[in-house]
């Protein structure tokens, strides 16, 4: 019995120890979830595509851009319901913006959150390979440049941390850039972009060689790189698949992806909105934010009455020109003609952007939020007017800058002009803001070309070039990030 | 023949074999009492041969010879060896309680320890407290019975959840204590009351044995089991009652609310709504119509008992208890078996096991919410009829009869679950002991909810254009794996020493599966179930989840004494969750106590005064890892990635909220100073602490960070991060006094006490993080921010009811409130005093957590009879009176009766009127002192006389009446000053909180 004891002493003693082995610290990383984390994914073309959707995802929030933008130039006022309605927007217009900018902010965040998105994909680039890979990559590198690019374009240097995520704590170690560093990533990404991608898209609103290639144009010529933004432009010009369309659709629903769009932002009206995260909306917030103030009437809906062309935006157009009646909306002619009522915002010039004003659709609701009209990002008029400034700023090639600069002229029922160096420069710059009025290029035009402070009120030159640095960004940097020059 | 004869000799040999030995009986009596002690060992000394007395104190014991030394023992009291002399049947033995040693046994984490030598602040409540109270819920057995332990129902609908808070709330997210039932982490919430032997509450850095999980202080329950050499006990409990409210508000009736309606109306330019106020009379009384009297019944089965080498102890029990809102539409229902085995498999090998089912079925009403039962019960007009729904829509969106709303209440839950542990100690010598152990908690839970087509007026939010069913199961699993090793020897009879270490392994994991079905068959809770609904909806249906926490634990404990007078520990823990990533999984917990026993000291010894006195102190750290559920250390892919691609929506993914990888656990730094004291021959047993807490590295959920990490996305957010720091400090008291006057009296006294001081000391990345809702539209008036104490109150301080023009002339313009003031509205305080009343002067105004708690409990028997007492209470906890609609034609709290009506009127309730004011910004108006003291059970019992029952085979039968909340002394206007939702940020805030119910209870206890 003493004996079986022992025995039986031993083989519990062996179950006991048995229970302590196994148990090592790899027992913490054999977890069972179905949960999809940040690092784990990326093993799929699916994969890929999916997460290239949520950085194209961002470009609707650009809205913010394009509307501010234009409020900050001398085409439009701020507008909306009273002095303190947006006051962000407010203070914009009357260039006494600070630090503490909501809008600013937004601006700064969700750009940065395309940056964000875009280097997440970037990061994982080479985890998992399969055919057509690098043309995700290209839209993505695409994607970043064009986040990149407003983002130097309103805030001068900025962080950046190539293709990597920031991580907590890079607010108080990257530093801001150089502008010059900042062009060279958005130059290196637009050009593997158009060795990657064709023409046509796979699908429409994504992304392509034509895109890449304008927006290249553009970003050399922000930095005066005449002879780059020439070679680009004219590339595309000869090459490219693209024409004017007819001028009076061209900002309907019709016209949306039509010819003469090289990128375009899309936005839907099938998805509901609220004003708790602006950013969810798939649709145009821009649009019913610019609407008539609560209009009643055919042909459009109501909005807030943001971004009101100035008289003398109206003004600058002649009789003969046919792009006034579609750029800018009459509201006292169009009420008189068609019996519509409307009520008298703040800052109220009665002309509305109507590029931009929201048309009568059956968009769900909050409806001021989702309206469908797509964002002409880069027009086929504004590539050839940006390679006639470049031909002939550069001093390249003036005929040719003509030959393109009355291409779009012809279009707008204007003849052509036969001026050259200086005098065709200012005739570029004056087509340039009629052709493009109402969406959002006006201020950074003026700004690149020196001649903000001369035509908008309340500029301060060695200032307002840049907006400021968020404060809040200033402050979780703990002095890694000093603040634009006189903010 | 051969047979027989072979039969015989054996006979006869028996008998010669009796002849030597003889059997010895007798009583076992209580010094003190001189009443018959139960449950006493009697062994022959150096044998197994050994007995316990019955409960009449009765014993007897076999195979005795002249010259055998019996040994008596009980816990608490001095052992007696007694040598049985020639023939000496009956022994008799009076035993007298251990003064020295009080060696009750408490349940302190891997292993026990004997009262007297305890270095931290532990707080015991054992089965004969629970056997008092019968508290439907294990949670309510601790209120006012520990020190320390604050306990707040989130409601007093049955079944509903119950908050512990140990000292105060130390976190902006969890604050509930880690509970562990038999060593395996385990839930109060399900385990029926009766099935607890003890249960053991760790305060202070004692816990730091837990390491990251016991911040928050941890709860040991110990189940019941057997004891050895018992003979088979039969215990059954059963009670039946009634409920009713505690409380019901004093509301307008009829006719005085169509003359405030009338009032409000005319002071607002409009024309009257009740011209004629005298027809009215006194209308529906709609808290009448939804409080019903209902029944509550309880059965408890128990069988224990064990022989020399087993134990065993079985118990099932039953609970029905349903609401007193809507009682055909709410109730809870428990019923649990347990089954507990211990058996000494050799000499070195015990095993034990024990198996708890419990199954809970419960159905709930709209509580506590804008729009709740009672919320629309005080609110609806007392005009209305019981069947009139507000079909003018002269109410608002949210309110509607509240009567219609029970009517098309319907849900059900019910919960099934195993949980049990398995544990084998090896003892290879003595000194040493291995245990291996598992616990495990198996649960399976399904919900279903049906939401039928109903109108209830004009723009109601609760209207329902078509039927949906929702329907869940969820698996909630863990377990816990121990394995540990002590060794326990006295050196030189002086140096007594207590080693532990050894490993854990925790692993909870668990998925849940929603579905919601459309267009149920003929509108009906019958034929409410997916499997019958047709209907489909373009959204999604359907949803799940899935969770896997582990948690792997190494520690070491070490326990030291010098002659029983000088008590030395310290432990370390180190831990490894999988909340944090990998680089910061691991955390580190020491902790070290000491005690010193001065009446072991010659100069306190000989004290007739003094039994019994101790120092003790300890310091340590311990963490927590949980702050709001999930893990916060990685990215998931849940963010917003929605385009338009050839014109239609296309779904991608996206980054979720921001990841920290830096994200740690939360620390705190308790220290503790205590004093045990024991006077008068152990009559007076006083216990008091000093503590302070310092939680450091809170892990706070959305903390603002820069833009660069893209928090600004659809779908993306902040982070959570280590970011602020709180304090608690404070002191506990509590005294015992028991005495016996003669045979007959015996009188028992206790009384507990803690007061506590709480405060933010730092938060990192924002001012401050607001919580809670008041009214509709208005910003959050919960607030934790550096300074003040935790969840405070963020509102205008008013200074009573401008009386005239002048004044209102005289203050500041209170416009940015609302409106202009006007005579009868509130004057608020210019705390800043700029000259004008905007958000700026907004200030502390209060905060819900009690400044002192405390408990009083009393004890009285004579003869057969037995009387007990539980009182409880609450100082200095604020609420929100959030029950108010603000809207034009609601009924209103009688207090409006006091109103305003011209100078001179009231100073403290404003003027009614329909048009704008600034009366209802949240200010001190809505905050009230919530104190309370609450009689929580009192409680008479008859136990039957011996002489009765000695026939029947029943040890024991007693029979009693109690009453459960039987009042509440407050002034609080609202149902209930203790309820709270439990959250840390925003408790306190009342939408009407379903009372707790006044219970009479008639039961009986039966032994065999």
């Amino acid at each position: 019995m003493k004996r079986y004891n022992n025995i039986f002493n031993k083989m519990l003693l062996l179950l006991l120890l048995a229970f302590s082995f196994g148990c090592t610290e790899d027992y913490l990383d054999e977890t069972e979830e179905y949960t999809i984390d940040s690092e784990n994914y990326f093993n799929s073309e699916e994969d890929y595509y999916n997460a290239m959707i949520g950085v194209y995802d961002i470009l609707q929030s650009t809205y913010v851009n394009v509307l501010l933008g234009e409020i900050a130039s001398d085409n439009t006022l701020s507008g909306g319901e009273s002095a303190n309605d947006v006051i962000g927007f407010q203070q914009v217009d009357e260039m006494t913006h600070t630090p503490v900018n909501d809008n600013l902010d937004d601006v700064w965040d969700w750009n940065f959150a395309g940056v964000q998105r875009a280097n997440y994909v970037l990061e994982f680039q080479d985890k998992t390979d399969f055919e057509g890979r690098e043309m995700i990559i290209a839209e993505v590198r695409f994607l970043r440049a064009y986040f990149t690019f407003e983002l130097v374009k309103w805030f001068g240097p900025i962080p950046i941390k190539g293709d990597e995520r920031f991580v907590l704590g890079d607010e108080n170690s990257v530093p801001r850039a150089s502008t010059e560093e900042v062009y060279a990533q958005i130059e290196s990404d637009l050009q593997f972009a158009i060795e990657n991608l064709n023409y046509t898209a796979p699908e429409t609103g994504r992304a392509t060689k034509g895109a890449a290639m304008a927006l290249l144009g553009k970003a050399h010529l922000y930095q005066e790189e005449f002879d780059e933004a020439a070679n680009v432009l004219t590339d595309l010009i000869e090459n490219g698949p693209y024409a004017l369309a007819d001028f009076d659709t061209l900002f309907l629903q019709e016209g949306e992806n039509n010819e003469e769009s090289v990128f375009e932002v899309q936005y839907t009206g099938e998805e509901g909105a609220g004003f708790d995260c602006l950013p969810c909306s798939e649709g145009n917030v821009a649009v019913g934010f610019q609407g008539i103030r609560n209009y009643s009437g055919p042909v459009f809906e109501p909005g807030f009455s943001f971004n009101v062309p100035t008289q003398e935006a109206y003004d600058m157009f002649t009789e003969d020109d046919i792009r006034r009646e579609p750029s800018i909306l009459d509201i006292e002619a169009w009420a008189a003609e068609t019996g519509a009522t409307y009520a008298e915002g703040y800052k109220h010039t009665g002309y509305f952007n109507r590029k931009y004003l929201p048309r009568e659709n059956d968009n769900v609701g909050d409806a001021n939020l989702t309206q469908p009209n797509n964002y002409r990002s880069i027009r086929y008029a504004d590539v050839l007017l940006m390679a006639a400034e470049a031909l002939n700023r550069g001093g390249i090639d003036d005929s040719e800058a003509r030959t393109y600069l009355n291409e779009v002229r012809e279009r707008a029922g204007l003849d052509g002009v036969d001026a050259a160096g200086n005098a065709l420069t200012e005739i570029i710059y004056e087509e340039r803001r009629k052709e493009l009025v109402g969406e959002g290029h006006r201020f950074f035009d003026l700004v690149r070309t020196g001649r903000a402070a001369d035509n908008i009120e309340g500029f301060t030159a060695g200032k307002n070039e840049l907006f400021p640095i968020p404060l809040e960004e200033i402050e979780f940097s703990q002095g890694n990030w000093e603040q634009n020059p006189g903010y | 023949m051969n047979r027989i004869l072979v039969l015989i000799l054996f006979c006869i040999g028996t008998f010669s074999l009796q002849a030597q030995n003889f059997s010895v009986s007798g009583t076992v009596d209580e010094a003190d009492t001189g009443l018959p002690l139960p449950g006493v060992n009697i062994i022959l000394k150096n044998t197994t041969n050994g007995v316990v007395t019955d409960f009449d104190g009765n014993y007897t014991i076999n195979n005795i010879t002249a010259g055998d030394v019996l040994v008596f023992s009980y816990v608490g009291f001095l052992p007696q060896e007694i040598t049985v002399g020639e023939n000496q049947t009956e022994i008799n033995v009076i035993l007298k309680t251990d003064s020295a040693a009080l060696d009750e046994v408490v349940v302190i984490g891997y292993g026990t320890q004997q009262k007297k030598d305890i270095t931290g602040a532990v707080s015991v409540v054992s089965n004969k407290t629970i056997e008092q109270l019968n508290p439907i819920k294990v949670e309510q057995a601790l209120q006012g019975t520990a020190a320390g332990v604050n306990v707040t129902p989130s409601s007093g609908a049955p079944g509903a959840g119950i908050n512990i808070n140990i000292r105060g709330i130390a976190s902006n997210s969890e604050n509930g204590p880690l509970v562990l039932i038999d060593g395996y982490q385990g839930d109060l919430n399900t385990i029926n009351p009766n099935d607890i032997e003890s249960i053991s509450i760790l305060k202070d850095a004692q816990a730091a044995i837990y390491g990251i999980a016991g911040a928050n202080g941890v709860v040991l329950v110990s189940t019941k089991s057997g004891k050895k050499n018992t003979a088979p006990t039969i215990q059954y409990d059963a009670y039946v009652g009634v409920q009713e409210t505690s409380r019901e508000l004093p509301l307008l009736n009829a006719t005085e609310y169509g003359l405030l309606l009338n009032e409000s109306y005319a002071n607002n330019g409009q024309a009257l709504p009740f011209p004629n106020v005298s027809e009215l009379g006194r209308g529906t009384d709609f808290q009448e119509e939804v409080f019903d009297t209902s029944p509550i019944m309880s059965h408890n089965l128990t069988l224990n008992g064990g022989s020399e080498k087993v134990t065993y102890s079985f118990g099932v029990s039953h609970l029905d208890q349903e609401g007193v809102i809507g009682a055909k539409k709410s109730d809870f229902q428990r019923s649990t078996a347990r089954f507990n085995i211990g058996v000494d498999i050799s000499d070195a090998f015990t095993f034990t096991g024990n198996t708890i089912y419990t199954s809970i079925d419960r159905r709930s009403i709209n509580e506590n919410g804008l729009g709740s039962v009672l919320f629309n019960a005080l609110n609806i007009p007392p005009t209305f009829g019981v069947d009139q729904e507000d079909v003018d829509g002269t109410l608002g969106n949210e309110i509607i009869n509240p009567l219609s709303q029970i009517e098309n209440t319907f849900n059900d839950y019910n919960l099934n679950k195993f949980n049990g542990s398995f544990s084998l100690d090896y003892m290879p010598i003595d000194e040493l002991t291995f245990t291996s152990r598992i616990g495990y908690s198996l649960s399976t839970s399904k919900g279903k909810d049906f939401a039928p087509i109903i109108d209830y007026g004009p723009g109601k939010v609760f209207n329902n254009v078509r039927s949906t069913v929702n329907q869940n199961r969820i698996n909630d699993n863990s377990y816990t794996y121990d394995l540990f090793g002590t060794y326990e020897n006295t050196f030189d009879e002086t140096h007594h020493l207590t080693g532990t270490a050894g490993m854990t392994v925790i692993r909870n994991w668990g998925d849940g599966l929603y579905a919601t079905g459309y267009d149920v068959p003929n509108n009906s809770w019958d034929f409410a179930d997916i499997s019958l609904t047709t209907g489909t909806n373009d959204g999604l249906n359907n949803s799940a989840y899935k969770y896997d926490i582990r948690k792997l634990s190494f520690f070491g404990r070490l326990q030291y004494d010098y002659k029983g007078k000088y008590l030395f520990s310290g432990m370390l823990r180190r831990d490894a969750s999988t909340r944090f990533g990998p680089e910061n999984r691991v955390g580190y917990f020491p902790s070290a106590t000491a005690g010193w026993i001065l009446s072991e000291e010659y100069f306190l010894s000989d004290s007739n005064v003094i039994s019994f006195l101790k120092l003790r102190g300890s310091f340590g750290i311990l963490g927590n890892d949980e702050a709001g559920g999930a893990e916060f250390y990685r990215s998931l892919l849940n963010g917003e990635a929605t385009y338009v691609l050839d014109g239609n929506l296309v779904n991608g993914t996206a980054l979720g909220r921001i990841a920290n990888p830096a994200s740690g656990w939360e620390e705190a730094e308790k220290t503790n100073i205590g004093i045990d004291l024991r006077l008068l021959n152990n009559r007076i047993d006083i216990s008091a602490d000093v503590f302070r807490e310092d939680r450091k590295d809170l892990l706070v959920a959305g903390i603002p960070v820069s833009g660069i990490f893209g928090g600004g996305a659809p779908g993306s957010g902040a982070p959570t991060i280590n970011a602020g720091t709180t304090r608690n400090e404070g002191l506990e008291f509590a005294i015992n006094y028991k005495e016996n006057f003669g045979d007959d009296i015996r009188v028992g006294v206790g009384y507990n006490a803690t007061f506590l001081r709480n405060e933010v000391t730092e938060v990192n990345g924002t001012e401050f993080l607001p919580g809670g809702q008041f009214g509709v539209g208005q910003p959050q008036p919960a607030r934790f921010q550096e300074g003040f104490p935790i969840g405070y109150f963020y509102g205008y301080e008013t200074d009573g009811i401008f009386q005239n023009q002048a004044e209102v002339d005289a203050h500041p313009s209170q416009e940015t409130l609302g409106a202009a003031a006007s005579p009868g509205d509130i004057r608020y305080v210019d705390t800043n005093g700029d000259g004008v009343i905007n958000v700026d002067d907004r200030t502390n105004i209060g905060d819900p957590i009690p400044t002192a708690t405390m408990g009083l409990n009393l004890n009285f028997s004579y003869k057969n009879f037995d009387f007990t007492a539980y009182t409880y209470a609450s100082l200095g906890n604020d609420m929100v009176r959030n029950y108010e609609r603000n809207q034009p034609n609601v009924n209103r709290h009688a207090y409006y009766l006091e109103r305003w009506t011209g100078p001179g009127t009231s100073n403290e309730v404003p003027r009614v009127t329909t048009g704008a004011t600034s009366n209802v910004a949240f200010s001190d108006f809505y905050v009230e002192d919530a104190s309370y003291a609450r009689i929580q059970n009192v409680q008479i019992g008859y136990s039957l006389p011996e002489t009765f029952l000695e026939k029947t085979g029943i040890n024991r039968l007693r029979i009693y009446t109690s009453v459960q909340n039987l009042y509440t002394f407050t002034n609080y206007k609202g149902f209930d000053p203790s309820a709270s939702t439990g959250e840390a940020i925003g408790g306190g805030i009342d939408y009407g909180f379903y009372p707790v119910p006044r219970i009479f209870l008639a039961g009986l206890n039966l032994n065999f």
